[in-house]
């Protein structure tokens, strides 16, 4: 099947756009048409090899899994949330950062394996679960979208599980990581089908954004 | 009761138009089952659990919906086809003359969020050829698939052909318990190299396996890839697994189907069962696979008859968004 077929990307809009844009940059994929302020939420690329989505991060996973986008970049941290049945070639090692289990300051000693049930408020509510079950912590999540630094601060949880870049959050907030779930960085996702009936223009991709993201080299996370 | 006008998740219901067009395309297809001479099996719905437990393996067997009769027995609604025509062939048809060709058509069972084109209950559609020469019948049965998609309509289409030997060959030698294998068949699966190299460095490699394993995620394409896949491995498992594959391959060619095939020895995923070949099927548009198909040469000897066997499913609902356009 023909190389020059167009491919369809999902990006998501907030914390990872820009990080995400400049990539795209350096791989000599330029958005035509897209502004910061602008509300359109479809772009295509000056080759016109590309059609772009801005979309909110979780639904990402989802576009792709479906096929409505064939690939898509979307933090670890979503991908592990929404447990959607995509491909997962690439690591872009950009929006690093971990998703850490944190409190007030001072009671990261408390041992909460004593207590009987630890209420965590998170974004994260399957992660959270599966790590502290493993654990054989029970727990009794509080699902927020926003804001979750506030439900530790006010009482609502013992616990937020949540996501630490440079930890001023939470440092401004009274909090403290009291462990590190995992590390955290933007994935390039792809659909299965499209994997395969798409390759060329897949691979393609692929290689441009794997050379570029070695050229601004992070070191690759580990679990 | 809110029950009473409720459907349970992940259940649907055909009719008009939508009925008609399942009738005829699963007619369509049958039509070109009969014409190579498979003849209809029809099995029960329910059966012992173990019956597909011990085939589907660890990963599948999960999401079997299964209960408890009177009698304490353990049973399940079919989640698969496949073990159900073993099992009858092992113990009531072992004497007719082989190969046995067999299809199906009906639904199946499986307890899982339905998400990703898949409900709870869907249809299967497929064949089993029991008994038959290896190359030949793996030939046959990719046939039939294609000539069945021909025949609702659909022009393009993919298989992504491998052998799941030569995975199995190359991880034979490598200590690994069944949860790391799992692990690292999903990473594979995944096309994840990173979390692949982190989680090789676990595991006591040579250079050589280490190698081949990462190599695994790239070894796709034509033929050549064949050829590329046996300068990575020693092992007498995977290099027999290549030889299988470019017999079958060139089986393809001489029938002018190799166009559809895609090579494809990163395809790790599928149930336990599979010994030998294995592909799934992709058309444009279709985020999916539409059916997949494969070997297993081990899934008789459970119900105590030794036949190498191999067979293909499609998932009619799929199928049914992409066919008769």
């Amino acid at each position: 099947m023909k190389s020059t077929e167009r491919i369809s990307v999902a990006l998501p809009k907030g914390r990872l756009l820009d990080v995400i844009l400049r990539l795209l940059c350096e791989a000599d994929i330029e958005m035509v048409s897209y502004k910061l302020q602008s509300r359109r939420l479809v772009f295509q690329d000056k080759s016109g090899h590309f059609q772009f989505f801005i979309l909110k991060p979780i639904d990402v996973p989802t576009y792709v899994e479906y096929g409505v986008a064939d690939v898509g970049i979307a933090g670890r941290d979503v991908l592990l949330e929404c447990q959607a049945d995509v491909l997962q070639p690439l690591d872009l090692g950009v929006g690093q950062c971990t998703l850490a289990v944190a409190g007030p300051k001072g009671t990261a000693q408390a041992d909460y394996r004593e207590l009987s049930a630890v209420r965590i408020a998170t974004k994260y509510p399957r992660i959270t679960t599966e790590y502290f079950t493993q654990r054989g912590v029970p727990v009794e999540i509080i699902y927020l979208s926003g804001s979750v630094e506030l439900a530790s601060l006010l009482g609502l949880s013992d616990r937020i599980v949540d996501l630490v870049s440079t930890g001023r959050t939470l440092e401004e907030n009274g909090l403290e990581i009291i462990e590190s779930i995992c590390k955290i960085s933007a994935r390039l996702v792809v659909n299965r089908a499209s994997y395969q009936v798409k390759r060329p223009a897949v691979t393609n991709l692929i290689k441009r954004l794997t050379d570029v993201s070695q050229k601004t080299a992070c070191p690759t996370p580990k679990i | 009761m809110k029950t009473l006008t409720q459907i349970p998740l992940g259940t649907q219901i055909l009719f008009g138009e939508g009925a008609r067009q399942r009738r005829r395309l699963e007619q369509l297809i049958y039509s070109v089952f009969d014409r190579w001479e498979y003849q209809e099996i029809i099995p029960p719905i329910i059966d012992y659990y173990d019956v597909f437990s011990k085939g589907m393996g660890a990963e599948s067997e999960d999401s079997i919906y299964r209960f408890v009769d009177r009698e304490g027995n353990l049973l399940a609604l079919r989640p698969e086809f496949t073990s159900l025509v073993a099992k009858t062939v092992a113990t009531r048809l072992q004497d007719w003359p082989k190969p046995l060709r067999l299809c199906y058509s009906g639904d199946v069972l499986r307890s899982e969020t339905p998400r990703g084109g898949r409900q709870r209950e869907f249809v299967q559609l497929g064949i089993e050829n029991i008994g038959g020469e290896r190359v030949a019948c793996d030939a046959e049965v990719v046939q039939v698939a294609m000539e069945s998609l021909q025949r609702v309509g659909i022009k393009r289409f993919q298989f992504n052909l491998g052998d799941i030997g030569f995975f199995a060959g190359l991880v034979e030698h490598i200590c690994l318990s069944d949860q790391d294998l799992i692990k690292i068949k999903k990473l594979i699966d995944l096309k994840d190299s990173i979390g692949l190299q982190n989680e090789m460095e676990r595991f006591q490699l040579s250079t050589q396996q280490r190698k081949a394993l990462y190599s695994l995620l790239h070894l796709t394409g034509n033929s050549q890839t064949i050829d590329s896949a046996r300068r990575l491995v020693s092992n007498e498992q995977s290099l027999l697994a290549l030889d299988n594959l470019a017999a079958l391959y060139r089986e393809l060619q001489r029938q002018k189907l190799a166009k559809h095939i895609t090579i494809d020895l990163s395809e790790v995923r599928g149930l336990d069962y599979y010994t030998g070949i294995i592909f799934k099927i992709y058309v444009p548009g279709l985020g999916f696979e539409i059916g997949s198909g494969g070997r297993y040469d081990n899934l008789l000897k459970n119900f105590g008859c030794d036949l190498p066997s191999v067979g293909f499913t499609f998932f009619l609902e799929r199928l049914m968004s992409v066919a008769l356009k």
